[in-house]
Parts: C-alpha cells; structure tokens; sequence
C-alpha cells in the first residue's frame, strides 16, 4: 500500500463515517417524523426499503474501509 | 447475450418462487389496524381510534379481557379489531415502538454483530435470535419480523458481494436452488394453514417444534460428525460426500453445470432437492439451516461455496419479503438500522473469515449453532402440549422453560461468535507469518 493510497483510504472512511454519523443522528433526533411516514404502507413501502439501502452502501462501506484501515482483509488480498 | 438473457429469466422467476418462502416467518397480518388512541371512555369501555390512513377517529370497544389502562394515548398502536353487529370491537392492543434506552440499543448493537458474523460465515443466521430478542424487549411480534427481515436483505447483500469478490458464490446454483424451491415451499404453507386450522396456533407451534426439532438434530448431528472428521483428516478429509457422487452419477438430461460448486447436476435431481428445501424452510423458517447442508451434502458444493451461495439466496427472499411487510407499514425501522450498524460490519468480518478457515470450521459453527437452537425449540415442547392440553405444566416451569429457550438462543450466537473469532484470529496469525516468511525467503 503506498502512502497516497493509504492518506486516500484515510479521507475516504473519514467522510464516509460523517456521512454515517450524520445519517444516524437525523434519524435518531427525528424518530417520531420517521415512524410517522415509514408506517404508512402502500408507495411509502418505498421509505424503510430505500433508506435501508442507502445504509447499506453508505455504512457498508464505512464499515468496509474501517477494516481496510485495521488490516484485516481477505487471505491473499493486499493489505 | 443468451446468458444475461438466461439468468434474468431465472431471476424474475426466482423473485415469483420466493414470494411465499420469504414469508416463511410469517404473512404480514391482514386484520391489524395501525394508529393512536386519542381519547377513551372509561365507564362504558369505549375509546376513539385514529388510523393512520384516516382523518377521523372511529368509536371502538375495548374487548373483555382488555383493561383501560392497555389503551396508551398518543402513542402509536397495532390493534386487532373485528365486527360485531356494526360495533368495531378491539381484541389486542400493542404498542408499536419501543423506547430506545441505552440498555435497549447496546443489546440491538451486540447481536446484531454477531448475528452479521454468524451470517457472513455460514450464510445464515441472525434472524433465528433477533426476532425472540426484540420480541423479549417489547416489540410487538410482526413489527419485530418485519423489522429483522429488513435488516436482512442489505446485509445479505454486502455479504453476497463481498464473498462474490472472494469467488466463492456459485450464482446460477443459487438461483436454481431458489427456483425450485416453489412446490415445496406452497405445499409447506398448505400442511402449516392445515394443521393451523385443524389444531390452533398451539398445535401449530407444536408440529413446527416437533419437525425443527427433528431436523436440526438429525442435520446438525451428521454437519457436526462430517466436521470432526474432515479436521481429522485435514485437507484429504474433505471430500465430496457418498450421497452427492451418487447423486452426480445420474445423467438424465438436461444437465447442468455448477462452475463454482464444481459440479455437473441433473436438473431432476435439484429439483426435488429445492422443493424439498422449500418444504423445511416453509415449515421451520430457517431455510439456511436446511439449504447449506443440501447444497453441501446433496448437490456436492463446498461449504464455503454453499453458505456463500446461501447469501443470494437470503439476499432475494429477503428484499422480497421486506417488500411485502414494508407495504404493510410494520417496519420500525429504528430498529432495522441499529442492528445494520453493527451487522454490516460483522457480515464483512465473517465472510473475509472464510478465507483463513477450512471447510470444516464452518460445518462446525453450522452444526453448533443448529443443536443450541434445537435444545431452545426442544424445551418449549411441553409449554405447547401444555396449552393443547395433552399434559399439565405449572405456569412457574413453563417461564423457566420459556427463559432457558430464550438464552439458549444467545447462547448459540455465543458458542458461534467464540468460534469464529478464534479461528479467524489464528488463521490471520498464521497467514501474516507465512507473508513474513515468503518475503525474508525473498530477500535472502
């Protein structure tokens, strides 16, 4: 792993897990405006299934990186 | 062009097949009414109920084993009503979502780890524990199966793709596995609606138990047999199993060919081996449990090929399912989210785990897990012939019956957390030795 790399990989968790952090205080901090809309049903099914996707790849791939990070990886990938 | 064109065929038609198997835990309920109580009588047992998709209140009756003091104004609650002459009468009332306090979200965050560990290594897992879980903290039963199915299908997806990266998730046999799961998952549901009918909910529950019971340990019995023998054998150990050579022997065509499984099938005989996974998994719900050791015992796979393949398959009957509660409103999806923040990372953990591990460490942590929870269902048997009346069981033993049930299930994520991690931190170990080893020999 060179050093840019390495600084690059160190940004890119670090925006990711604001943008994490940040998407789980809305949440949180709006429960009663969330429940309110995602149990609606019907075209708002759309709700609870976009937003668990959105975590999905948002926080994944924190969650990916923060691995990266500690050097655990794959037996034979680069660490 | 002819491939693509072939595996988006067996998609739509896996999407079709799954419909039912994703709701193998349960159908969204079709007479529950979500909304808040705004006022209640309480000499003639009367409240006013606002539905969430009406403007105005109706006038319901509180049925008699319901007290006042269960109606909870301002808060948002599932009820169950029926009709009687006219008169809307409420049966049940929950409380939809619980307070998050801090002992409450540790919990969600601690089993949601190692459900997503346990899921990324043996392909399923997690939702056996989660939904009693939730359950013992106050969530109502379909919101808590709504809400773990949700979580379900994101992290079987960044598990899929991360062992799809590792080269280890055979996608045709997935789809195919799911595909013909159709007949038995219908007829599953036919003998469950039979026997619901026939006997109760009691009864019900009795015969899951019974067959879940039967089946974890007759499966977990011969996964765990077949792990202490491949370690004991080391890499020859792992051969492919008598009944999937046999298996593999008839030819009658079409057949086709598993590249990551590496295996040639007929596809008469992975129909019947679907339809017998849709069976199980429509009367037990934990369809992993009986497709991972098909696919390895059966069809041939490996068990790393088998519980990755198994993460497709959670993967569509997950979304699908998550769908069909999501258009029911029952998703909180508080909950769904927290459990994702620490599963994803252990459904990352656990499928780059595979790659330090033999086979058989997998089968060991499949076969460990399947007993523990066989021993949960096992001895909440009595509590069920209790209700149906076939013996006597105090209401005293039937809580501790129902207590030891519950902690045997966190004792299953236990034993299987221990064991993955333990084998994953050796693995790693030696794997980082043998680099440092390769590059001194380099050097020199």
């Amino acid at each position: 792993m060179t050093r840019t790399a390495g600084k690059k990989s160190y940004v890119r968790l670090t925006i990711l897990g604001i943008i994490s952090l940040l998407s789980y205080y809305l949440l949180l901090a709006n429960q009663s405006l969330v429940t309110d809309y995602f149990i609606k049903g019907g075209a708002y099914a759309l709700l609870p299934i976009g937003t668990a996707l959105y975590f999905s790849f948002v926080h994944g791939a924190f969650c990916s990186g923060l691995l990266t990070i500690a050097r655990i990886s794959a037996k034979g990938s680069s660490h | 062009m002819k491939k693509w064109i072939v595996a988006i065929l067996a998609a739509i038609i896996a999407m079709l097949v799954l419909a039912p198997a994703a709701l193998a835990e349960g159908a969204p309920p079709s007479d529950a009414k979500k909304g808040e109580f705004i006022k209640v009588d309480t000499a003639n047992r009367t409240a006013e109920f606002r539905p969430v998709d009406r403007d105005e209140p109706i006038t319901v009756r509180l049925d008699e084993p319901l007290a006042v003091e269960d109606v909870h104004l301002d808060k948002k609650v599932m009820v169950s009503l029926s009709n009687d002459d006219g008169e809307q009468v409420v049966t049940e009332i929950s409380v939809m979502f619980i307070g998050l306090e801090p002992g409450t979200l540790v919990a969600l965050l601690i089993v949601g780890f190692v459900g997503g560990l346990l899921s990324g290594f043996i392909g399923s897992g997690g939702a056996f524990v989660l939904t009693p879980s939730m359950m013992s903290l106050g969530v109502p039963g379909a919101v808590a199966v709504a809400s773990n199915m949700c979580h379900k299908f994101p992290k079987a997806m960044v598990g899929t793709y991360k062992r799809f990266r590792y080269g280890q998730v055979d996608v045709k046999l997935g789809l195919m596995m799911a595909g013909s799961a159709i007949a038995g998952v219908e007829l599953g549901i036919r003998v469950q609606k039979m026997i619901l009918d026939k006997w109760g909910s009691s009864g019900s529950d009795l015969y899951v138990s019974f067959v879940f019971v039967v089946i974890l340990v007759i499966v977990g019995s011969i996964v765990l047999r077949d792990a202490f023998k491949s370690a004991r054998g080391g890499e020859a150990g792992e051969k492919k199993p008598r009944l999937a050579l046999t298996m593999q022997k008839i030819k009658i065509p079409p057949m086709i060919h598993f590249k990551k499984a590496d295996v040639v099938l007929s596809l008469w005989v992975t129909v019947p081996i679907g339809f017998a996974t849709g069976l199980l998994a429509a009367t037990i719900a934990v369809g992993g449990f009986i497709g991972v050791p098909g696919m390895i015992y059966i069809v041939g796979a490996s068990a790393v090929v088998a519980s990755a393949t198994e993460l497709l398959v959670a993967f569509v009957m997950g979304l699908w399912g998550s769908t069909q509660w999501a258009l029911s409103g029952l998703i909180d999806i508080r909950l769904t989210l927290l459990i994702l923040a620490t599963s994803l990372l252990g459904v990352q953990l656990g499928a780059l785990g595979t790659t330090y591990v033999r086979d058989h460490t997998i089968k060991l942590v499949m076969a460990a897990v399947m007993l523990i929870v066989a021993v949960s269902r096992g001895v909440k048997v009595p509590v069920y012939m209790n209700k149906l009346g076939m013996i006597s069981v105090s209401s005293g033993t039937a809580d501790l019956l129902n207590t030891i049930s519950f902690w045997a299930l966190i004792a299953a994520l236990a034993v299987a957390g221990g064991i993955i991690s333990s084998a994953m931190i050796k693995g790693i170990i030696r794997a980082r030795i043998e680099e440092k080893e390769v590059a001194a020999s380099r050097g020199a």
